[in-house]
Order: C-alpha cells, then structure tokens, then sequence
C-alpha cells in the first residue's frame, strides 16, 4: 500500500484517519447487521442512502488525500480509490475498467457480501452499496464532476449467487 | 492494577490488519474493515431522523436498534477478540481477575479508532460506567448536525452492555461458541444488561459516559 494510504495513528487519542477523515475497525456482523437494519427500517428508501452516504464518504476521503498527496491524474485517483477499498479490506478491486465517463468495476469477494453469504446466506438483490458508492464518489473526484452527475449501481453480487461483484458506473 | 493498556493499544496495533490477496481481513474469526466513520454516522443518523420523520415517538425504536446494532457487534467482535490466540499472548497474561477482562477488552478497544473508551467504575457483575473521549459517533454527529438534546452514541451504549453480558451473563473466559442461540441466552435474558448513555458530546457535555446495569432491578 502507498505511503499515502497509510493510517495516520494518534494512539493517545485512539484516533486513526486517512484522508483526513477517520477510520474505525469494525467486523462484518456489524457491517451487515447495521446494514439489514437500515433496509428493513427504510425499506425502498435504503439503497438511495446507502450508495449516497458511500459517495460522499468517497469524496470526502479521496479529496483529503489529494490536497495532502496528489495523485498526479485521473486514473491514478481510480486507482488509488480501488487500491484503497482493498485495502481497507472490502475486497480485492478491478477498476481498470473504470475512467471519468464511467464504465466497469469488479469486485472478488466483496466484504458486505461475503460477510453478508457468512451471517445469512444468499439474498435475492445485490448488496455491496458502499462500493457502488465509493466508485460513484471516485469518479466525481477524479473527473472533477458534480455528485448528481454520477450514478453506480452493482448490476451483479456475490450475495445473490453471481461468481463476483460488477459496479457499473455512469456520468450524466 | 495488572492490564497494561498502552502495552495493550501499542501491540494490537502492530498487528497492523492487513488485507490479504483477496482484499479480505480475516482476523479473530471475522472479517475486518477499516472502514470510514462518516459512513457509519451518516445513514445511522439519516435512519434515526428519517423515523422521527415519520412520527416523533418512532424515534425510539430507531434508537433501539441502532443500539442493538452495538450489542451484535459486542458480541461477535468482543467475543472473537476475547478469544482469540491474539487475546492469550497479549492480554491474558495481564489477567488477575474477571474485573480484568472488562478492562483488557476497554484497552483493545482503544486500538480500533472510536475514541479513547476509560473505565470510570466497576462493580464486578453488577454495573459499568464507561467514559468515551473522542467518540467517533458524537464528535462526526456535531460535524453534521447543530447539536442534540439526545445522546447520539448508540453503538457505544450497545457495546457497553454487549460487554459486560459476555463476562458477567455468560461466560467469555469459557471460550463459548458465538452462535444465534448463545447470544438469545446472554442478551435477553430478563437479568441481561442494558446500557444508557448519561453524558454525550453531541448534546454538549465534555465526554461521552454509558452507563451499563443489570435488567430486572
């Protein structure tokens, strides 16, 4: 992982951060048990909210690190967004695919719905709306665009018996 | 007092977590992430206020279960840790009484980014009052928001609680299976412990303080 992506640790404080914006570890029963919680509560609102909260969360980090270290262009912001999805270990992240008009992103073994398939089993819908947002954000960031210019959407999920994770991403 | 909380904080961070070829961090029998708070405030605080939205005395069931959010959590991620080979070589050495387990997993704790989490009183198996400096959830609410008459840290409460009902209504230090059934044993029991939280940044205090007590009083 690049030296920007590290986590910047005040131990005294038990704050850590990237970007800027803070960093918490929390497992999968809670990622998808909060998650689940907020589907049934909302119902056809949740997946709106979920991808929204994700894109801005996107954009806030990936900004952050761009006024501290900047990545030099528009792919390398995408690929510095997928590297660090992986990282932060929500799955090991394709974007080649990926550019500021848009396009493809794939995920193997994306944590919501490998932690989901663990917990619950399969579901019938996709579930892995924070990548669909972090991409989302990624490619506002990267090609300078207003949010409500970019949509993501998983249009296929491990959790609903697909073999992997496909995000596409279109720019209005 | 035995546990050591920064030699604690200082080794459960080297572990350093990362992730391993598949983007995964299998760690303590879970799969970690290093995840964003802004994430987690944003759709528990729009979950809270899309319910108070709908009418105002709806606002405690969305308190509930964001608490009960926090008790999972506390159950999976506390228990796992709690008996983890992680857990033996670190903290198990420090261990001279039960006290000591609540205390251990506060010092782990620590090392997870949600703010610095002190015991301020503990009555073995009795209660719990936990104070949070820094609290991720009221310190990203007062970000967001103008301020609240409410506390607003409800993982934290349903942590707290979750904590004190694996050392005191089960029994962690027995390394018990984490299974639906065993948490349904622990956590609703009528004597289970529940949590509440008495100071709160987010509505202006200088820390945040859950307090945890046993049901049925």
């Amino acid at each position: 992982m690049s030296t920007a992506l590290a986590l910047q640790a005040d131990l005294d404080r038990s704050i850590l951060a990237t970007g800027g914006r803070r960093v918490v570890f929390h497992c999968h029963h809670y990622n998808v048990f909060l998650q689940r919680t907020i589907e049934e509560g909302l119902k056809e609102r949740a997946p709106a909210l979920l991808t929204a909260a994700a894109m801005e969360t996107a954009r806030a980090v990936l900004n952050g690190l761009e006024a501290s270290s900047p990545a030099g262009s528009p792919a390398a912001i995408l690929a510095r967004a997928a590297e660090l999805l992986s990282a932060n270990g929500f799955g090991r992240a394709d974007a080649g695919g990926l550019g500021v008009r848009g396009g493809e992103v794939e995920i193997h073994s994306s944590h919501y719905a490998v932690g989901w398939v663990s917990k619950w089993g399969q579901r019938p819908s996709p579930c892995c709306f924070f990548a669909a947002g972090w991409f989302a954000g990624a490619v506002a960031v990267a090609g300078g665009l207003a949010p409500e210019r970019v949509d993501a959407r998983e249009t296929a999920c491990l959790a609903a018996g697909a073999d992997r994770c496909s995000f596409s991403v279109e720019v209005r | 007092m035995s546990i050591d909380e920064r030699a604690i904080v200082e080794a459960v961070s080297g572990l350093g977590f990362a992730a391993n070829e598949e983007g995964l961090i299998p760690a303590f029998g879970l799969y970690l992430t290093r995840h964003f708070s802004d994430y987690y405030n944003r759709i528990s605080y729009a979950f809270l206020h899309d319910y108070i939205r709908q009418a105002p005395e709806l606002g405690e069931d969305a308190r509930e279960l964001l608490q009960e959010a926090g008790r999972v959590c506390a159950f999976n991620t506390f228990g796992g840790i709690m008996t983890s080979v992680e857990w033996d070589a670190v903290v198990r050495p420090m261990i001279e009484t039960r006290e000591d387990w609540v205390r251990g997993m506060v010092a782990v704790v620590n090392a997870l980014g949600w703010g610095r989490w002190s015991v301020h009183a503990l009555q073995g198996g009795e209660r719990l009052v936990v104070r949070i400096a820094d609290s991720y959830e009221a310190t990203g609410f007062l970000r967001d928001y103008p301020g609240s008459d409410e506390p607003r840290c409800f993982l934290a409460t349903g942590g707290v609680a979750g904590l004190m009902n694996l050392v005191y209504q089960g029994d962690v230090t027995a390394r018990p299976v984490f299974s639906e059934e065993y948490y349904v044993e622990v956590f609703r029991d009528a004597r289970s412990f529940r949590a509440h939280e008495t100071l709160c940044i987010a509505r202006g205090d200088a820390c945040c303080e859950i307090v945890a007590e046993r049901g049925g009083d």
